[in-house]
């Protein structure tokens, strides 16, 4: 995907349900709960504070942030499923279970 | 189990790290680290600090270097950053090798970079060293590119070398898979397992906490000269801080999930192990706290009892030689072995034989050594010659100095000929020192010291200003608004943060420099102790500041560069040329009455330490009469006295006006010379032992202590009970506690007063007897803070004429010539040409005598401007007969000159020969006016930097005198309190301190008749601020005050600038007169 596709979204309040020591779990985005399956990688981010001296806060603020690169899926989007092929005819049979 | 950081720089990884070693430890100690590493970049600055902060926190030091390394084999910069290793020295013995490879580095190569010629050259120093392998090493961009076939040849280049290596993961969780990356630790991890290489876990660490992340922005450009950009900033984000047990066993789990371990516990294992192998004992491997002097072999002894006795030997020889007298041959006698006894106490004899050798090394040379600082205390320096003052005649105390009950290697402080010192320098190298930098296991004894020059207000808001974009006006607008006004200069955000990130830089070195004085002297095992560079003049200095060293025991020796000297010995040597007498100026008896008549006159310009105004009008005021007042007059003039007001008391009960106040009489003869105020720090320690009858050293450590305020607590409760008990009143005790609380902190070491007294005497004396000698000497080695056309006035003021710039005999300095008649000149030097260079004198000298203008172009090698000058100021004026209504002047001289600049040009070859077949043009009389006297001082202040041949106030003599100006010689006849107009050249301005605390700017005037002294208060000063400042020839205003028998004073009311003022009359008189 090009950084032209990229959607971005400021969460609400309890959009994002994180633990202390993993991180994010479940998050909300466009609607839809989305269940995070796998973290691809993470990373911390600072630097930049002085393009924001504007106030004459004497603190430069730094802005370090944490980043989470995860795959996810809607919640209720992963169902179990059964496929079966008949050896001898080479036929396809699902089952939703 | 707590974690271990093996990669930490402080703030001497100069403008790197962001934090000072102790605070790293304070740190470490909050995180319940048993252990921290201290290894900054390229040296180590910070480790003597850094153990120091160790010891007292109770924290073990591990210490190691970042260094850079060129793997390349190609010779010459390379144009990219070279990768780095960090190495640790290993427990027992490591530190001698990482000191000795830091020397030969830094002294055999150049510069702090590592190469493989260098690792084979020097390879045994390598042993006991641990390296590892980093964010920064070679092998880090082949890891990241997975080439791990390519890392691991880059790696075997320096297997060889070195106890160990490991391959440190670090992650700073950096965005994507390079250095620094969760990725890349992995990879590192996955590349030490399959390669059997130790792995080990670090946080490279620059900062204390992710706070500090701006300031190592600022730092990054501040060190590359480049604004704030990211590209240029090291960092993408703050985690390469001292981070928790927690945080770096998260990180650690999270790395060896990344390299495919199931958990962390063989990388923190193996972290742990590499801590404690490279675990250094503070006083073991460092060596604080002990004392490294030189070995009796270097005295030329066998062992330390033959030192003893050499001490005693070469110190007993001289006594009959001070001493004469039964009674004082006996005292002195007794003091020399109590004072014998507390050296073999201290075990300092090679110390003293050390100095007393360097000292006979420089007068063997014929350069002038005296002492100074409480060394001048003791006997035994006076007696190895080290210090010329009298101990015993001066009550001088050898426990001010070094007492058993101090384990602080006590100073000597050297003064010598300032234009002579290096060559001071190149005796002790010689002797002590080693050059033989390529061969591993050489020894030195000696080196220079390091200071460490730190972040002050200007410098940190220049460099935070600079990386913040902030314009280079406004930077220097807020840096030079002095403190509290900076504020009002504060207008933008911008200019907020700059002082906001100035202030965080305050404090941090920035810069290594040569301490100005400091030499270190050891025993042989010195190259074992300190790292060494090469220092901007070519010597090598210890990597450490003069308060490290004193902490690793090194003896160091100040041996200062004092003009005064240089100038005394000048005027010696002039004496001995003119008059062929040779006098010993330190043999010289201190009562001339003739060289304390000429102190009291004031007429002290020149004079060491007692020439400027407020101290010629304290001079006026006290009327030195003997050595003893000379010290007394050095030791009161300083901003404690002053402040504390000891000067009135001490004046008012001298001159009679008031009883002398003695406590008691026990203390009597303590307090008898400085009319009962305490004045010395040799008294205080007097008054409590004799009180007290505690032992001196033991008086001394209570002084000392009276300079805090929970020192003074502890000395009160002591001292009470302790005078009680030897029958002193309770009001008799608390009058003297009072005293001295009150003047401890002021008091002045008396030793060192009078160690500065003798030159005062010195100068003094010659300036009585000879003034023509010491007067040339001035002037050739500028001793003092008066410009040098106050000392030609000085000349003129003492019926000494001053002879011309001459060709054929002025010499590169000031001689004094004796006329047939006996009237004595000073002889204008040639280095007194702006431009000269010293080539040109010597060429100029060495092809005398000229027979004219041309011959001198063709033969000296003076340049044209050089030659110019010299015309104009009248240097070819006897060669060409010259002379006011004469034939030709000094104009036509410049034409004739002209002409031979145009004229063909000689081969140079040709020119030493000067040949026969070429003549120069004739000088032809053009007819032009020569010229007059008022042009020819302006090119003699023009090219020579002063007036020679007039004052230049003689051309407003006419309007001074219509205007009833007083001449400053005729100022004492005028009677206190009236207004007077007085003028000059501006010669001083001081602001020093003064008991009310106001600012007061004296200004010191001359008109050609000597000087006068005004006075401007606050009031006065506000409103003629920018003449006071601006205007070279004033005209003042002002009342008289009498200071003293000899003394007066002006208080300014007003001050113009002369030439206006001259304007003015003179258009208003042509007015009138129309």
């Amino acid at each position: 995907m090009t950084s032209a596709h990229v959607r971005a979204q400021i969460a609400q309040p309890g959009d994002v349900v994180s633990d202390v020591t993993s991180g994010p779990i479940e998050f909300t985005f466009g609607g839809k709960r989305f269940r995070i399956h796998a973290v691809l990688s993470r990373w911390c981010e600072a630097g930049g504070w002085w393009n924001r001296i504007s106030d004459g806060n004497f603190h430069p603020d730094d802005q370090a942030r944490a980043v989470w690169k995860v795959e996810a899926a809607p919640i209720g989007t992963l169902q179990t499923f059964e496929l079966e092929r008949d050896d001898l005819t080479g036929a396809w049979i699902i089952k939703a279970i | 189990m707590s974690f271990i950081h093996l990669h930490t720089a402080s703030a001497f990884s100069l403008k790197y790290g962001t934090t000072q070693p102790s605070d790293l430890v304070a740190r470490a100690s909050q995180l319940e680290a048993p252990a921290l590493a201290l290894t900054d970049r390229d040296g180590l600055l910070g480790a003597i600090r850094f153990t120091k902060a160790c010891l007292d926190y109770g924290i073990a030091p591990i210490i190691g270097v970042n260094l850079a390394i060129n793997l390349e084999s190609t010779r010459g910069a390379p144009q990219k950053k070279l990768p780095r290793l960090t190495i640790l020295a290993g427990s027992d013995g490591g530190w001698r090798n990482l000191v000795r490879l830091m020397s030969s580095l830094n002294l055999s190569t150049g510069a702090p970079v590592l190469t493989l010629d260098f690792l084979e050259r020097f390879s045994e120093y390598t042993d006991n060293l641990y390296v590892l392998h980093g964010l920064d090493a070679p092998i880090a961009p082949a890891i990241a590119a997975h080439r791990a076939d390519s890392a691991l040849d880059t790696f075997n280049k320096t297997r060889q070398f070195f106890k160990a290596h490991a391959i440190e993961c670090v992650s700073h969780l950096a965005k994507g898979d390079g250095p620094g990356s969760m990725t890349h630790a992995g990879r590192s991890l996955i590349f030490a397992r399959d390669h059997d290489i130790d792995a080990v876990i670090t946080n490279a660490v620059r900062m204390r906490g992710p706070e500090d992340g701006p300031v190592a922005d600022i730092l990054d450009c501040a060190r590359q000269l480049v604004p704030l950009h990211p590209r240029h900033i090291g960092r993408t984000n703050a985690e390469a801080y001292l981070k928790s047990t927690p945080a770096m066993q998260a990180l650690a789990d999270e790395i060896a999930r990344a390299g495919g371990e199931r958990n962390a516990r063989a990388l923190l294992s193996t972290t742990r192990a590499w801590a404690e192998q490279t675990l250094l004992s503070p006083t073991r491997d460092i060596g604080l706290g002990s004392i490294h002097l030189p070995e009796p072999h270097v005295v030329g002894v066998e062992n330390a009892q033959q030192m003893r006795s050499l001490l005693r030997q070469r110190s007993e020889a001289k006594i009959n030689w001070r001493y004469s007298g039964a009674q004082a041959v006996k005292s002195a006698r007794e003091r020399l072995d109590d004072e014998l006894a507390t050296v073999a106490t201290l075990g300092y004899e090679s110390y003293f034989l050390t100095v007393a050798d360097i000292a006979d090394m420089a007068r063997e040379r014929g350069i002038r050594v005296s002492a100074r600082g409480s060394g001048a205390g003791s006997l035994i320096t006076h007696l190895l010659g080290i210090s010329g003052v009298d101990p015993l005649a001066h009550g001088l105390l050898m426990e001010r100095f070094c007492s058993p009950l101090r384990r602080a290697l006590p100073d000597i402080d050297i003064d010598v000929e300032s234009h002579r010192r290096l060559e001071i320098y190149d005796l002790v190298f010689k002797k002590y020192g080693d050059s033989r930098w390529d061969i591993p296991g050489n020894q030195s004894r000696c080196a220079t010291v390091a200071s460490f020059d730190t972040y002050r207000t200007r410098q940190s808001i220049r460099d935070a200003g600079a990386a913040l974009g902030l314009p280079a006006a406004e930077i220097s607008l807020i840096a030079r608004s002095p403190y509290g006004l900076r504020e009002k200069n504060v207008k933008t955000p911008l200019a907020a943060m700059v002082i906001a990130m100035a202030r965080r830089l305050e404090g941090l070195p920035r810069h290594i420099s040569m301490h100005p004085c400091a030499v270190v002297l050891s025993d042989g095992g010195l190259l074992d102790r300190v790292p060494l560079q090469l220092n901007a003049s070519g010597y090598p200095m210890v990597e450490f500041d003069k308060d490290d060293v004193e902490d690793i025991g090194l003896l160091k020796l100040d041996i200062l560069g004092v003009r005064m000297q240089s100038s005394i010995s000048y005027a010696i040597s002039e004496i001995s040329r003119v008059h062929n007498e040779e006098i010993d100026i330190d043999a010289i008896a201190l009562d001339d009455p003739h060289t304390y008549e000429l102190i009291q006159s004031t007429k002290t310009i020149g004079i060491f330490q007692i020439e400027s105004p407020g101290q010629r009008e304290l001079v006026g005021k006290l009327e030195p009469r003997t050595f003893t007042d000379l010290i007394i007059d050095i030791s009161l003039f300083r901003p404690g006295p002053v402040k504390s007001d000891m000067i009135s008391p001490f004046l008012k009960s001298r001159h009679g006006w008031s009883a002398r106040k003695i406590i008691h009489p026990d203390l009597y003869e303590i307090l008898r010379d400085t009319e009962g105020v305490v004045v010395f720090h040799e008294q205080v320690i007097s008054i409590i032992a004799t009180m007290t009858h505690c032992s001196l050293a033991h008086a001394d450590e209570m002084r000392r202590a009276l300079g805090n305020r929970e020192g003074q607590q502890r000395v009160c409760d002591w001292f009470y009970p302790a005078a009680a008990k030897h029958g002193y009143s309770l009001d008799v005790i608390k009058e003297v506690w009072e005293v001295l609380r009150a003047f401890a902190s002021f008091g002045f070491c008396k030793a060192h007063a009078a160690a500065f007294a003798l030159p005062t005497y010195q100068s003094a004396w010659l300036k009585t007897h000879y003034p023509a000698a010491f007067l040339a000497g001035l002037l050739t080695h500028d001793p003092g803070m008066y410009p040098k056309r106050l000392i030609l006035d000085e000349v003129r003021q003492m019926g000494i004429s001053i002879a011309p710039l001459d060709v054929n005999s002025s010499e590169d300095t000031y001689r004094v010539e004796i006329a047939d008649d006996g009237t004595q000149s000073i002889r204008i030097a040639l280095s007194t040409i702006n431009g000269i260079s010293s080539e040109e004198i010597t060429n100029i000298i060495a092809a005398r005598p000229y027979k004219d203008l041309a011959d001198f172009y063709y033969r000296s090698g003076a340049s044209q401007p050089i030659i110019e000058s010299m015309i104009l100021t009248g240097a070819f004026d006897r060669l060409h007969a010259i002379t006011k209504g004469g034939a030709i002047n000094r104009r036509d001289l410049l034409l004739h000159f002209s002409d031979l600049v145009r004229g063909p040009t000689m081969p140079s070859a040709l020119r030493s020969q000067m040949t026969l077949g070429f003549d120069a043009p004739a000088i032809e009389a053009s007819g032009l006016a020569d010229l007059d006297s008022s042009e020819k001082v302006a090119h003699e202040v023009k090219r020579l930097g002063m007036d020679i041949t007039h004052h230049m106030l003689e051309f407003y003599s006419h309007f001074l005198n219509s205007i009833g100006a007083i001449k400053s010689s005729d100022l004492l006849s005028v009677r206190s309190a009236s207004t007077v107009l007085v003028a000059g050249v501006r010669v001083s301005i001081q602001t020093p301190p003064i008991r009310s605390g106001n600012r007061v700017i004296f200004l010191t005037l001359d008109d050609g008749h000597g000087c006068s002294d005004a006075t401007f208060f606050s009031d006065v000063a506000s409103e003629y601020l920018s003449t006071i400042y601006t205007s070279e020839l004033v005209l003042l205003r002002g009342i008289t005050r009498r200071t003293g028998a000899r003394g007066i004073s002006i208080r300014a009311t007003g001050i113009w600038d002369l030439r206006s003022a001259y304007e003015k009359w003179n258009t208003q008189r042509s007015t009138l007169a129309i």
